[in-house]
């Protein structure tokens, strides 16, 4: 599905990303970690589309087309979805209606259905069921006033609505607390299909025992230093990313 | 008059008017006042950004008389009891027959004696601007309110003033509204037109001890008009004052809100102006903290777009032994092109120790991190840019506690941002 081979890339000059090479498939969960710093993040918006950062070497392939030849929000039509760690708030805007805007702007793309209001408020009453969100905050302005962990429920529930192809969560756990990042991540887990593919991007290991990566990749200094299964993450829990670093170091000096 | 200086010409113009016989110490007081002065320039530090030039070059003449269409210049959904004024004169025929709210009395100002002044004359110290000596001077019509004793009013009551005319012309509506103890309003006061002309409203508002007024202000005056609009709240011991300007017409608008606030009152001025092409508008605040425990609040915002330029000047000052004060005052400007201009300036004079007062202002354009955001969602660059400047309005939009006037405002919002593509975004 994605296929991203020795991307560089900076933000106001500054290399940030330096190399990445990385494969996901249909139906994988990839959860990329590393100490702050490290770069992951940057990841994500590179792949989303953010304008600040610039793409200077190497490529990314979503099924077989350029992601840097697309916009933003063409590479939202096309199934690219990314959970935000910041999500922002715009008065005046219902959740509900730009939940609705949104949708229709990604089935206007597929050739779907349009929702109306009405047909659009029976849809979206089965998927806040899916992340627990009370119905107010379907009336309530885009994540005007919402705390934290209600912002990052929000954002599962777009995803839930968007139904993207690949899903790229930035730090999802953070500003949660455990009971929300359990609905959330069972949410996640929920939302996982065969043909979709999840890049979990975090700092804590302690989402991955919910959602249950495939594969976890240890990011730092803009360079996946260490890949491995899920085992990786229990490791990092115990062990910190300390020993990584000094591994990685140890094998670059051989 | 040919005492007063050269280029003071559109003074005698506008003074050269009818003036009506009654309240006639009031004209006198502001005729002496005028006699001798001029329109003030550039020089003046509070009209530095703000030319008159432009209104100077006019020649005005009387307002044209005669019967209008309304239809067209009506904000649909409006419900409440709408009183209408065409050039300056009250229009009994154009105004709704349910006529006002039950208990609320309405006389308009031609029919008003002069005895009438002393329920309400806001007196706040200072020398009026000349704008509102001219209205005083010349005013025909407009409009007292009075709310009686605990009176809750259910509807709003709506004040349409409505300039029509094909040659330069003047209008001075006068408005004077008491609220007694307890009573409770909702007023709409909305200013629209066609044609060059200038107005130039003149509003006084006295609440007694605990009484609420919430007072919506619309300003779609033509696109070549001229508005220049003076409002002096009086608001008694916790009282409250909660007004909203929203300015989307006149080549160049001026607000001028003088707020009084005695004890445990509060106070707020809200603005949204919608600014394009070579618009001007400026608004000059003066909040008074006067007395201890008054809590006021002010978030003026801009939208400036093409040539068009904005100013704020907000004056708050919190008087000696006024302790226990909360004034906040936030301007936040959102420039659309390399053109646009704001000029803004919060000016806080504090005389107690035991305040609490926060400002800010802003000028910026739209955040990048916030279009990236609603491009991530599929919204493609032109609809994220315009639905973030509608959300920017909509912020003091839906502060607007009269529902059926905050839903016909969205949609001229939502045409005038480009956010109608978009959907109902309520």
């Amino acid at each position: 599905m994605l296929s991203i081979k020795n991307l560089t890339a900076s933000i106001n000059g500054t290399p940030v990303l330096k190399g990445i090479d990385l494969e996901i498939k249909a139906g994988e969960i990839h959860a990329i970690m590393g100490p702050n710093g490290s770069g992951k993040s940057t990841l994500g918006k590179v792949l989303a589309g953010h304008p600040s950062y610039e793409v200077t070497g190497g490529e990314a392939l979503f099924e077989g087309r350029d992601l840097f030849t697309l916009a933003a929000d063409e590479r939202a039509r096309a199934g690219i979805f990314m959970g935000f760690q910041h999500p922002i708030e715009v008065p005046g805007v219902s959740n509900a209606s730009f939940l609705r805007l949104a949708y229709n702007k990604k089935a206007e793309a597929e050739g779907r259905d349009e929702l109306d209001p009405l047909e659009f408020d029976d849809f979206i009453h089965e998927k806040i069921k899916l992340v627990a969100m009370r119905e107010e905050f379907l009336d309530r302005s885009l994540n005007e006033g919402f705390s934290g962990g209600e912002k990052k429920r929000n954002e599962i529930l777009q995803m839930a609505v968007l139904e993207p192809k690949l899903a790229i969560l930035d730090e999802l756990d953070s500003g949660l607390d455990i009971d929300a990042l359990r609905v959330l991540g069972d949410a996640v887990n929920r939302l996982q299909r065969a043909d979709r593919a999840l890049l979990i991007i975090t700092h804590f290991p302690r989402i991955l025992e919910t959602i249950q990566p495939d594969y976890v990749h240890v990011l730092s200094g803009g360079r996946i230093l260490k890949s491995a299964g899920k085992e990786l993450a229990l490791e990092l829990e115990d062990r910190g990313y300390d020993w990584v670093l000094a591994e990685s170091a140890a094998g670059g000096a051989r | 008059m040919t005492s007063m200086v050269a280029g003071s010409s559109l003074l005698v113009e506008l003074l050269s008017g009818p003036r009506p016989a009654e309240w006639d110490s009031l004209r006198e007081a502001a005729e002496a006042r005028l006699e001798g002065r001029d329109l003030p320039t550039t020089q003046a530090e509070d009209w530095k950004y703000t030319d008159l030039k432009a209104l100077a070059a006019l020649t005005f003449g009387p307002a044209p008389e005669g019967t209008i269409d309304l239809a067209p210049l009506l904000l649909s959904e409006m419900v409440g009891t709408r009183q209408v004024f065409v050039n300056g004169h009250h229009a009994p025929h154009a105004s709704c027959a349910s006529a006002v709210p039950a208990g609320v009395r309405f006389l308009p100002m031609s029919t008003a004696s002069e005895a009438c002044h002393a329920l309400g004359s806001v007196k706040n110290g200072a020398t009026p601007e000349l704008f509102e000596d001219l209205n005083s001077a010349r005013f025909q019509d407009g409009a007292v309110i009075l709310v009686p004793k605990h009176l809750k009013v259910a509807l709003p009551l709506h004040l349409l003033f409505v300039t029509r005319t094909d040659t330069p012309c003047a209008v001075f509506p006068r408005l004077l509204v008491v609220l007694e103890a307890g009573a409770e309003l909702e007023l709409v006061e909305e200013h629209h037109g066609q044609g060059t002309y200038l107005s130039c409203p003149v509003v006084e508002i006295r609440l007694a001890e605990g009484a609420i007024l919430r007072h919506e202000r619309v300003q779609r005056e033509s696109p070549e008009a001229f508005h220049i609009g003076t409002l002096k709240a009086e608001v008694g011991r916790n009282a409250q004052y909660h007004s909203r300007t929203l300015s989307f017409g006149a080549r160049f608008s001026r607000q001028h809100p003088w707020v009084h606030l005695a004890e445990g009152a509060e106070g707020t001025l809200d603005g949204l102006a919608l600014l394009e092409g070579t618009q001007v508008a400026d608004t000059h605040s003066f909040m008074h903290h006067a007395e201890p425990n008054a809590a006021s609040h002010q978030l003026h915002k801009c939208i400036v777009d093409g040539r068009a330029r904005a100013i704020f000047n907000g004056q708050v000052r919190v008087a000696p032994g006024a302790q226990g004060t909360d004034a906040k005052q936030q301007s936040r400007n959102l420039l659309l092109s390399e053109a646009a201009r704001v000029d803004t300036k919060p000016q806080l004079e504090i005389y107690a120790d035991d305040v609490k007062c926060s400002h800010g202002a802003t000028v910026g354009q739209l955040d990048p991190e916030e279009l990236f955001y609603l491009q991530s969602r599929g919204l493609d660059a032109d609809d994220a840019r315009n639905l973030l400047t509608y959300g920017f309005a909509a912020d003091v939009l839906q502060r607007i506690p009269v529902a059926s006037l905050r839903r016909a405002l969205r949609r001229l919002v939502m045409a005038r941002t480009q956010a109608g593509s978009l959907g109902d975004l309520a």
